[in-house]
């Protein structure tokens, strides 16, 4: 992919809208858009309203990518994915990323999932930079800017990348698709070249932002060693840490990257639908046997578990962690648990 | 590109339903098309409407085409299977895992502990071992189950024992005087204290409820079975069987892909393999 350049075109927010409302009909566009003022976790995914409302800047979404990948509950006998040719814009590098756990598990492994991989085949993604970030974001403890690598051998996964700068959007193709995509904007709206102003200006954006992510995780070091996840074993300090857990299961309903799912059949007259939802392995009865047994009965065990899988389980079978600092699972969590703190105390056991 | 939807199943007929024990039918199955399965990968087996679940057939990987498939009834999914009749459609689909590693088997002594429905992957081993019997140096078969009306496939034991090769041994862990019980009492583990093998270079397998499980492992150790020759069949919660709802993940394995058989140095590290 070393053939697309980085940032070497320019469009205005006036020329992206006239971009979406032109395609409309042939794309089901989805944008983040403002859904409570009070409230900075505010970003909502939604269909294209037709104007300028939506805020493909600032931070992650509320709800993650996955959502409209890998849904909450959809058929896989048959599967019901549709062929329809979706845009999904202001995606940000944390669920980019987390798309790469899914690229991993349920395409490039030794098995397909169908409905994922059509879903994915009918999807552009324009993917944009966060400028701005809420005080659960951590990517960057984990080693992840909060923009998208534009190059080289681990290019994050995006067709086209949009960097606001002062009102302007720099634009880097990142695929085919996103070529295609860039074709169509050049048909309908006007993209020219970008002056060294905006280059050095966005160069600037960026230091910026990662600036405030350490800011916003000073009291967490950027190499800490997650290993502890495993490492600690004494149920005592387990415990402690979930005392407030009530198994929710939101953290996990919400993360990016959990994909776990149960299987069930769904009769509908003399015909059936094989169907798979997300679960919890926060729930107890994740694990349990038809015959009774249960390798993790206890809260502590399950906890203990979600942080085993994204730092120890996950790395193993995909040589990646399975956490890249959204955030989103310390924003839901009504008992107020912080990964970084429960992570931060296993370091100090 | 499109690929095959995993999830995709092919209809078996059941030929005939044979009931093993108050708990524990075994279904013929007469398949669409020919299941190319090794013995000891497992398969989903599904009632149209109510759902799957994980067995691993109790027929050798000889017989392709019919095959057999011992349940015991413990939950939802085997409740309705177990109310299945003669000429009803099941849905199968795999073969999922890994298959035993026959390979190692050759030349070897062969240890088959099992206790309850655990006897049913063993019976598929047993099946194949037979099959192939002039591979193998000996096969004993250490049997338990918790009355005598609760031990399968009695009625094959006279043909198992027909064979020089094979040595077969049975165990209760009680029964009453009416039952006219003629084997042992006591768990499955006292069988090994009359098997006739050397334990050093023999391999040994096992299947059964997970506490059997435990306390076979450890006497096999005790008797001197190398960890890397002590199979075992790991009973985890399983959804798809390849990988996808990460129920059964054991640390870094699945059981559905890497298993559902491991050697004991493989995961003797992991935490609560017994549970």
């Amino acid at each position: 992919m070393g053939k697309f350049q980085k940032n070497s075109l320019r469009m205005d927010k006036a020329a992206l809208v006239k971009f979406f409302k032109e395609v409309q009909d042939q794309f089901d566009i989805f944008l983040p858009y403002e859904i409570d003022k009070d409230d900075p976790d505010n970003l909502k995914l939604k269909k294209f309203q037709g104007n300028d409302d939506f805020v493909i800047n600032k931070y992650r979404t509320i709800d993650p990518l996955k959502s409209l990948f890998y849904l909450s509950s959809e058929s896989v006998l048959p599967p019901t994915a549709k062929e329809d040719k979706r845009i999904i814009a202001g995606v940000k590098n944390c669920d980019l990323l987390s798309l790469g756990v899914h690229d991993a598990a349920l395409l490039e492994d030794n098995f397909v999932d169908p409905n994922f991989e059509k879903w994915r085949k009918n999807t552009y993604i324009i993917s944009s930079d966060c400028d701005a970030a809420l005080s659960t974001c951590h990517c960057n403890i984990l080693g992840h800017k909060p923009y998208p690598n534009t190059s080289g051998e681990d290019k994050a996964r995006f067709d086209l990348n949009l960097s606001l700068v002062d009102d302007n959007y720099l634009i880097t193709v990142g695929s085919e698709k996103g070529q295609e995509l860039l074709d169509l904007m050049k048909q309908v709206s006007e993209v020219d070249e970008p002056d060294n102003y905006l280059l050095n200006e966005l160069e600037r954006q960026h230091e910026e932002i990662d600036k405030k992510l350490e800011q916003i995780n000073e009291e967490f070091s950027p190499d800490r060693d997650v290993s502890v996840v495993s490492k600690v074993k004494d149920g005592e300090v387990w415990e402690e840490l979930c005392e407030e857990c009530v198994q929710c299961g939101g953290c996990t309903n919400i993360c990016p990257s959990c994909y776990c799912i149960i299987v069930n059949d769904e009769s509908i007259d003399d015909n059936f639908k094989r169907i798979r939802t997300w679960d919890s392995c926060q729930l107890s009865g994740y694990a349990r046997v038809a015959g009774g047994e249960s390798p993790r009965d206890r809260l502590w065990e399950r906890f203990r578990n979600r942080y085993q899988c994204k730092f120890d389980f996950i790395k193993q079978n995909f040589s990646q962690y399975g956490c890249k600092g959204c955030g989103r699972c310390i924003s839901v969590c009504p008992a107020e648990i912080d990964l970084r703190e429960v992570i931060k105390a296993l370091q100090e056991v | 590109m499109s690929h095959p939807n995993p999830y995709d199943v092919q209809k078996a007929e059941i030929l005939d339903v044979i009931e093993e024990s108050p708990q524990i039918k075994t279904f013929q199955l007469k398949l669409e098309k020919p299941l190319e399965f090794e013995t000891g990968q497992f398969v989903e087996l599904s009632v149209p409407g109510v759902g799957e679940a994980p067995f691993t057939p109790s027929s050798s990987h000889y017989q392709k085409e019919e095959i057999e498939v011992s349940i015991m009834k413990t939950g939802f999914v085997t409740e309705k299977i177990h109310e299945a009749q003669k000429g009803d459609i099941f849905g199968i689909r795999g073969p999922y895992g890994k298959g035993y590693p026959l390979d190692k088997f050759k030349d070897r002594d062969i240890l088959l502990l099992g206790g309850g429905v655990g006897l049913a992957p063993l019976r598929c081993l047993l099946q194949t071992l037979i099959h192939d019997i002039d591979d193998y140096k000996s096969i004993t078969v250490c049997f338990g189950a918790k009355t005598p009306q609760d031990m399968i496939y009695k009625d094959q034991v006279d043909d198992w024992k027909s064979y020089d090769k094979i040595h077969h041994l049975c165990t209760v862990d009680k029964c009453k005087p009416e039952d006219n019980w003629q084997g042992c009492t006591g768990v499955v583990t006292v069988l090994l204290d009359d098997i006739e093998i050397d334990p050093k270079d023999a391999v040994a397998i096992v299947c059964g409820p997970p506490i059997m499980m435990k306390f076979g492992t450890f006497s096999l150790l005790d008797k001197g079975f190398k960890e890397e020759n002590i199979y075992l069949s790991m009973e985890k919660k399983m959804y798809c069987g390849f990988g996808e709802c990460r129920h059964c993940v054991m640390g870094g394995y699945y059981a559905c892909k890497d298993g559902p058989v491991f050697s004991y140095d493989k995961i003797k590290d992991v935490e609560k393999i017994w549970e």
